[in-house]
């Protein structure tokens, strides 16, 4: 059994047994919903309803209820589109890069933060359908065979692109997240007394039974998954950026997209992921399994992602001027002082000035700073996919057709009834799946264990 | 059975030690290091995955090219639309998502498939505490040109939790 | 051997049952009717369960659904028997006439199964180019506004009937007045001496200084007709000859071909103005001047070239300027034109007197037979007072809405209602008709028959090309009824021309049918007598004009291209149309300068959500309140009103695009329940102070009221922010010493070119000098487009494009562009294939900001505001067709593609609706359905294919689109098509010229042609490799199909 320098500090607090971790996470499945649980999910389900009310006004009447125009043709739509996919990419991040970097720490955070992946581009996948023209014909964007035997799509189209990328990302992820929780169901299912809960989680789980072949298998499956969702996530981003960054649009047409998007999402994500498990580690008495450590831990990769997506922004304005291209100079220019320069201010303070904080271990370590600063990320990098996409085709490159964009009720009752959904979905999983990957767990103990640490030391 | 990972290796080396085959394993966790011990040969389900994932690219490219470059080419910006080749930067990102997407899925089913774990099927794993934090070894008396009596006691030897007796009809 | 064979319809028929037998031979065996079961009463017994119910219910529901699930049945009539010139699918074209008592126009009507849809300029045998009012014309005829019949105190009756009681007060004694516009022709000239009724004229916008000063100074009562084709230099003080002045629809073609650099021909214009005008912006050299200085610039003018009269004092920079005009007045002599817009006596004797001194009369201006604007507003007014007095006894109108715009309106209606037997001719119930006794429509000018006289030597024809739609009737032949002369109007027109006309020469005369054919008739020409100037009263106009006093504020009242007179209010297309100035629709406001816009602190730009500050105007007694525009260019201390808005103030039922709609497609209405008209009546303002109206106030207070109101702009960004890969313009001089140039060598068009690391120039070096164009650089080998069949494209030359939105409103109707309103407009969702950009000049460019040290972000502030009094550009904007489109790229369905003759075409019914393409167009002209425009209720009021009648103006050629796709222009693809058929059918290659875009055939001024770049013989080819030729923004490299041609200006060139 491989055995881990005691001066690290533990994963997993307390004197736990394999038994207390099973009981930890089952536990709160088999026993009655929280009180604050039960509101949690009233007042998100009413905004998620309110949303779903938008959603229908505007596939009833048409996109016009929103308020773009001639000039600006997308803007909170592809805004929250790229927002949600963003954060849609910590989980699998999580999961699959961090195990093969065998980080340990990923363990407790992994199931509930691929949860949130799945979740958050469930709901990125809402925009692009309804912000077709005609979503009735959504379907015309796979290659399918039709009546007129010759029309195909366009393959050059990003968009198309990223028909594939999403939907392959989505459904790789899913698949992943559920090839993790078979064994951890199976335990839920010899733990659940109930009849019906048992055949339910009997159904969900498979019939595993834990073989030793069985292990094996699944050890190589995530691994291999692991191995092929990496570059999947780096791609998905890369190929959202491709949207922009493959036009022609000053501001839009930048080769630095990619990474930069890339480490955005991860930025977004991470931040994200803590508003969630701070939540959840709270209401669910989580505390052993993910404490300050873990907290710790992805702030520090929130300091690296912020810091990249600053250098980005940075290195945009220099290219704009050392490039001398006069409309992609004033692209630029207007972005920070034109008429949309508080959203440019707005993404500079959230993205590259608040995580620094993170420098300093006191605040690093601190729950409450954590919590705050995750959710001022959070909105600096939606207001960069704002500042990206509405001011730059605002005033692009003909004087005679700039623009304005000025939100109506629908874009927002949109976005925020997304967030009602997303929180909903959220909130169901922490109460009927088990939220950690107990399973996996249990193989770190002995590693990891606050109590077993202590033995090594009185060895 | 056992309630310890680490006494179940022991016992599981000590028992194969004195040409004991060991069935089966049932445990809650992958236990790192039984497999070669009870003879778990390694799995080819990466191999298989690689090969899903090759089969996803040829559709991919051979699909584009028949689409775009065969069946009916159009003048779509300008863009060349003679030969794949000249065609290819804007082929490389879906030929990549399909891969993945070929590949992954690929190995998900066989994995599911293998292990016979699908929608339904029964639990087969002897004692429910084994998803929890027993440990158990299926030893059977056919597999061992022993008596149950050996056996059994050759197992009581070991740092035992817990020992139950079937016999199979 | 028999056949013995049987069958049986049952075994009851083999055993021969006695059931069988009862029933045999009957056809249903149940002898049982419907009455009889309802009324057997074993039914009372039966009942429906609840359950039962709930079952049919439940059927019925979903049986109903199911049937609603069909498509709608759409019932057409075929043609039982075919008309022998309608062949469905191809369009006829009949020679007609349009005139509204201000435009005159010889046109072509295009008709598809027999609905007029289309009205273009006759270049062949006519007279005069359509202008966007013209071309918008043919909507009217299908308003389901019009009168559908005579009326007789508001209620609906007969034509017998009213030909009864008109006749009968026409017998009676007392004073019978006929009230009209300019009468221009013969037949209905002779229809009203035969009546006896006593006619006076007016005209909506009045004329009458022209013709009197004409009468004093040269003997002939004439309209001056002016010939800018000659005149080397124009000076115009106030006269908007581009836009809307007079008979405008000649002016354009006229002074465009005096602008003709390759020719070396290049008029030079000197314009005195006070609002920014078409004509200002088009001129060479603008000038702002208040309303009560025009004069003293005339009289400046004339001391300066004859050294009569004194010049009266004058700001230095207008000193200035007229010192430059009449030197170069001087130099072009005889060749020189001087024009006023003012309808003012004593400034059109001066005019006259300097004209005089050039030697102009009988060179650039005569005075002949020119017919137009015979109206006089005086002896309006007589009638008035005659009126009012019970003078006047019966009361025939006309062709004229005088109780809208008459200048005393007020008291017109007020006599007009007091009168006890009044007749209005209108085609409308509209201001005048509501409150005539008698209502005897007449028809739309596409219904009539009519003959026109406007100059001595032809008289045009008016045929009809629909069957009248309503029960209506030519007014001309009314009077004839109504004087018992019992004619139908054809017969009367033809025997005006021959005398000895009878109805078996209806078809057969060969004379009469080239004439309808080529729309007008010949008449040999008396010798245009030679007039001399007398110049009497020149002094006295002179000492009267120097002595014009202004206030602080003074008002210029201008007609707009789009609404001219206010005939075409209820035109949803012309309200739609942006002011080519303004960029404003769906209104009219105070335009203001921004020195004055800023000093009383009012709203200095109008945006999407920032909505234009409300000022209180007062004229004399009366004030209004109204939007105010910030108009660069506009004098300083005065203030524009558009003329022609607020029409149907009281509700008359004039159309229901002329009133504002509100949200849901309800009208906005105001405190007495009427719906609100769009924008306000300023006739009332007309200047009344003399013999003559006259459209400037001296003395006006302006106050701001605190109050905003939305204006609709198509274009909120005034400048072009020094972008010269867009906009390339030069002055002649400059152009003239490099006009050999060759392509892209010109300092004044040189081909964008990109740095590259290696020696091009073979000096041996590698520095800035090696570059490439932008055409040597391609990432792909690409489609090959020159040479390969037909490679469509179309050059525009911004020299002689003056904005005038002709081809804008033809482009729409052509394509069934969608009409959006009001609202959507000022949402930036203006649904626009074809628009015009008006760039004005900024004094600050980033060259000056460096200078003067000012950060790069402060000089971009700076060069957003245009300078006080700016140089104009107008440059058409339509899909540019890229051989190298961004927007087919990104399409994911491929909605979008190339065609292989240059075309970048949109297939509607593929779209799924991304906008991709639209946000990755450079030039924005890709346009995207918002809403269901042909069914939302939004867009009820006012959008063409929602109205049953006004549908029939659609283009049968063109898709209405659906809502959710992409459009855009398609360089009139349905146009190409049936050029390419009817080519094919002749065997032919398509001869260049065959196939003509709608705004290529717009144009007046020929600033657009139209044709295949690959055909070597091409006109347009010659064009685009002219060295004035270059791509907007060449240098992303989309390599547009569509070139513009540099625009040159005549002025010094320090001034450039």
């Amino acid at each position: 059994m491989q055995r881990e320098a005691a001066i690290r500090e533990p994963l997993i607090l307390g004197d736990k047994s394999y038994k207390d971790i099973t009981d930890d996470v089952v536990g709160p499945i088999q026993g009655s919903a929280p009180i604050g649980w039960k509101i949690m999910i009233t007042i998100s389900s009413i905004i998620a309803v309110y949303g779903v009310g938008c959603i229908l006004y505007l596939l009833g009447t048409g996109i016009g209820v929103w308020g773009l125009n001639k000039t600006v043709g997308w803007a909170w739509d592809i805004t929250n589109f790229v927002w949600w996919v963003g954060i849609g990419h910590a989980g699998t991040l999580i999961s699959a890069v961090l195990l093969l970097f065998r980080q340990k720490w990923r363990m407790a955070i992994n199931r509930s933060a691929e949860a949130m992946t799945i979740f958050a581009v469930i709901m990125a996948a809402i925009f692009p359908g309804i912000h077709m023209g005609r979503i009735w014909v959504s379907y015309w964007v796979l290659p399918l065979p039709n009546q007129f035997g010759s029309l195909w799509v366009n393959f050059n189209s990003p968009l198309l692109w990223d028909v594939f990328a999403i939907s392959t990302y989505f459904s790789v992820s899913l698949v992943f997240w559920y090839i993790g929780l078979i064994p951890d169901f199976a335990t839920i299912r010899d733990r659940m007394t109930k009849p019906f809960a048992k055949k339910a989680y009997g159904l969900l789980s498979f019939g595993w039974s834990g073989r030793a072949k069985h292990w094996n298998r699944f050890e190589e499956v995530s691994l291999v998954l692991a191995g092929i969702a990496t570059p999947l996530v780096f791609s998905v981003h890369s190929i959202v950026s491709m949207d922009f960054a493959t036009s022609v649009i000053p501001g839009w047409h930048t080769t630095i997209f990619p990474p930069y998007f890339v480490s955005g999402a991860v930025f977004s994500g991470f931040a994200m992921v803590q508003t969630l498990l701070l939540i959840m580690r709270k209401g669910m008495k989580l505390e052993s399994y993910i404490h300050v450590k873990h907290v710790e831990y992805m702030n520090i990769v929130i300091i690296v992602t912020g810091s990249i997506v600053g250098v980005a922004y940075l290195t945009e304005l220099f290219i704009s001027w050392y490039s001398g291209v006069e409309y992609e100079s004033y692209a630029f220019i207007n972005r920070f002082s034109g008429p949309y320069s508080w959203a440019y201010w707005i993404m500079m303070t959230c993205n590259v000035i608040s995580p620094q904080l993170f420098w300093f271990k006191k605040i690093r370590r601190s729950l409450v700073a954590t919590f705050a600063l995750s959710i001022v990320v959070n909105i600096g990098m939606w207001f960069e996919r704002y500042v990206i996409i509405v001011t730059s085709i605002h005033r692009d490159y003909d004087p005679s057709s700039w623009g304005e964009f000025h939100p109506t009720n629908i874009d927002i009752g949109v976005f925020v009834g997304t967030l009602g959904i997303f929180f909903t979905l959220f909130l169901g999983f922490a109460r009927f799946f088990p939220v950690l990957a107990l399973n996996e767990l249990k193989t770190i103990l002995k590693s990891s264990g606050e109590n077993y640490k202590k033995a090594q030391d009185n060895h | 059975m056992y309630d310890d990972d680490d006494t179940l290796k022991t016992a599981a080396s000590a028992l194969v030690a004195k040409g004991i085959r060991v069935k089966e394993v049932y445990s809650p966790f992958p236990v790192h290091g039984i497999d070669p011990i009870i003879g778990v040969k390694r799995t080819r389900l990466g191999i298989a995955a690689f090969m899903y994932a090759m089969t996803g690219t040829t559709l991919a490219l051979l699909g584009m090219w028949y689409f775009m470059i065969s069946d009916w080419p159009m003048n779509i910006g300008g863009k060349p639309s003679f030969s794949l080749i000249e065609n290819l930067p804007a082929f490389i990102p879906v030929t990549f998502e399909f891969s993945v997407l070929c590949g992954a899925h690929g190995m998900a089913i066989t994995y599911l498939l293998r292990n016979g774990t699908l929608p339904g099927m029964p639990a087969s794993n002897p004692d429910p505490r084994t998803t929890d934090d027993k440990f158990v070894m299926e030893i059977t008396t056919e597999q061992n040109g022993l008596s149950a009596d050996e056996l059994e006691a050759a197992i009581k030897e070991t740092e035992l939790f817990e020992l139950s007796t079937k016999d199979y009809k | 051997m028999a056949n013995t064979k049987r069958y049986w319809s049952g075994l009851d028929e083999l055993r021969e049952t006695e059931a069988f037998k009862t029933i045999q031979g009957k056809e249903f065996p149940e002898a049982q009717s419907v009455d009889e079961f309802l009324t057997d009463e074993r039914l009372e017994s039966t009942h429906t369960g609840r359950r039962d119910f709930l079952k049919f219910m439940g059927f019925g529901l979903t049986a109903a659904t199911l049937a609603a699930c069909e498509t709608p049945v759409i019932k057409s009539i075929p043609y039982t028997n075919k008309p022998e010139e309608v062949t469905p699918g191809v369009a006829n074209h009949y020679a007609s006439t349009y005139y509204d008592g201000h435009d005159f126009v010889n046109v072509l009507v295009k008709t598809r199964e027999g609905r007029p849809i289309f009205v273009k300029s006759n270049t062949e045998t006519g007279y005069g180019r359509v202008n966007a009012r013209v071309n918008a014309s043919v909507l009217s005829l299908y308003d389901e506004a019009r009168l559908d019949g005579p009326r007789i105190g508001g209620e609906p009756s007969d034509w017998a009937k009213v030909d009864s009681v008109v006749s009968n007060v026409m017998q009676g004694e007392g004073r019978k007045v006929l009230l009209t516009n300019t009468v221009l022709s013969p037949s209905a000239l002779r229809s009203i001496k035969q009546s006896g009724l006593e006619h006076i004229q007016y005209d909506a916008i009045d004329y009458g200084a022209f013709r009197a000063s004409a009468e004093a100074d040269f003997g002939v009562n004439s309209f001056p007709s002016y010939r800018l084709e000659e005149a080397e230099t124009v000076v115009t003080i106030g006269a908007d000859f581009l836009g809307s002045f007079a008979d405008n629809v000649i002016y354009g073609e006229r002074w465009a071909a005096m602008r003709k650099p390759e020719a070396g021909k290049m008029s030079r214009v000197h314009a005195f103005e006070t609002n920014m005008s078409l004509t200002g912006s088009n001129a060479d050299y603008r000038t702002m001047v208040k309303p009560s200085e025009q004069g003293r610039v005339a009289t400046a003018l004339l001391a300066q070239l004859s050294g009569q009269g004194s010049a009266g004092q004058l700001s230095d920079e207008a000193t200035k300027a007229v010192v430059a005009a009449a030197k170069d007045l001087k130099r072009a002599g005889s060749k020189g034109l001087v024009m006023a817009g003012s309808n003012d006596l004593a400034m059109q004797q001066v005019v006259n007197a300097i004209n005089a001194a050039l030697g102009a009369v009988g060179s650039t201006v005569f005075y002949d037979t020119m017919t137009l604007f015979q109206g006089s507003s005086a002896s309006l007014k007589q009638l008035t007072t005659d009126m009012k007095a019970g003078a006047v006894e019966v009361l025939v109108i006309a062709d004229c809405n005088p109780v809208y715009d008459a200048p005393n309106a007020s008291a017109f209606a007020e006599a007009l209602e007091a009168m006890k037997h009044t007749v209005c001719t209108s085609m409308f119930a509209d201001e005048t008709a509501a409150i005539c006794k008698v209502n005897a429509p007449t028809h739309h000018w596409l219904e009539s028959w009519n003959d026109l006289q406007i100059e001595g030597d032809r008289i045009d024809l008016v045929q009809p090309t629909i069957s009248p739609l309503h029960s209506t009737r030519m007014w001309a032949e009314s009077l004839l009824r109504w004087s018992g002369k019992n004619q139908d109007w054809y017969t009367y027109l033809r025997s005006t021309h021959a005398s000895d006309y009878t109805s078996d020469a209806m078809y057969t005369n060969a004379d009469w049918n080239k004439a309808v054919h080529n729309g007008f008739i010949g008449v040999e020409v008396e010798p245009s007598q030679q007039v001399s100037f007398t110049g009497v009263g020149t002094a006295q106009a002179v000492s009267e004009l120097n002595g014009r006093k202004g206030g602080a504020v003074e008002m210029a009242l201008y007609q707009k291209t789009t609404m001219g007179a206010g005939q075409h209010a209820a035109n949803p297309m012309l309200q739609e149309t942006p002011d080519p100035l303004t960029k404003v629709t769906w209104d009219n406001y105070v335009t203001m300068a921004h020195s004055d816009v800023d000093a009383m602190g009012l709203n200095g730009f109008i945006g999407q959500e920032k909505p234009a500050s409300l000022v209180k105007v007062t004229v004399g007694g009366s004030s209004m309140e109204l939007p105010v525009f910030p108009m660069p260019g506009q004098t300083p201390g005065t203030i524009g009103i558009a003329l022609g808005y607020g029409r149907g103030a009281n509700g008359e039922n004039i159309g229901k695009a002329a009133f504002q709609t509100g949200e849901n497609g309800s009208f906005e209405t105001n405190t007495d329940g009427n719906p609100v008209p769009v924008g306000q009546n300023v006739f009332p303002w007309a200047n009344e102070s003399g013999t003559f109206t006259d459209y400037a106030q001296y003395d006006v207070t302006v106050e701001a009221t605190g109050g905003t109101y939305p204006l609709a702009c198509t274009q909120i960004q005034n400048t072009f922010m020094g972008r010269e890969s867009i906009v390339k313009e030069t002055d002649f001089t400059s152009y003239f010493a490099e006009r050999g140039a060759e392509k892209g060598k010109a300092s004044w068009n040189e081909l964008i070119t990109l740095a590259v690391h290696e020696d091009v120039s073979g000096d041996g070096t590698i520095d800035a000098q090696d570059a490439k164009p932008t055409s040597a650089f391609d990432l792909w080998h690409e489609h090959p487009v020159e040479e390969v069949g037909h490679r469509w494209g179309m050059t525009i030359d911004l020299t002689t494009c003056t904005g005038c939105s002709a081809c804008v409103t033809a482009c729409h109707i052509e394509n069934n562009v969608p009409v959006v309103g009001k609202d959507e407009v000022r949402r930036h969702r203006d649904m626009h294939w074809m628009r015009i950009d008006r760039f004005f000049a900024s004094d600050y460019s980033l060259e000056r900001g460096e200078e003067e040290g000012t950060s790069v972000i402060a000089s971009y502030r700076k060069m957003e505001d245009p300078s006080a009094n700016p140089q104009t550009v107008h440059m058409p904007m339509m899909c540019q067709h890229c051989n190298h489109a961004p927007c087919e790229t990104v399409c994911p369905v491929a909605a979008t593609t190339h065609s292989n003759e240059g075309l970048n075409q949109m297939t509607y019914n593929r779209c799924i609706g991304t906008r991709y393409c639209a946000n990755n167009c450079p030039y924005k002209v890709r346009r995207f359905n918002w809403f269901n425009y042909p069914g939302y209720k939004k867009f009820a009021n006012f959008n063409p294919a929602q109205d049953s009648l006004m549908r029939m103006v659609l283009n049968p050629d063109v898709t209405v689109r659906s809502r959710g796709v992409m459009e855009k222009c398609s360089m009139c693809v349905q146009r190409i098509q049936s050029g390419k058929l009817d080519a094919k059918k002749a065997g032919t290659p398509v001869p260049d010229g065959s196939v003509v875009t709608a705004c290529a055939e717009a144009c007046p001024t020929h600033a657009i042609s139209f044709g295949d770049l690959n055909d070597k013989s091409a006109g347009v080819r010659a064009i685009s490799e002219n060295n004035r030729a270059y791509h907007a923004l060449e240098e992303i490299g989309v390599k547009p199909n569509i070139f513009y041609m540099t625009k040159v200006r005549n002025v010094e060139p320090n001034k450039a």
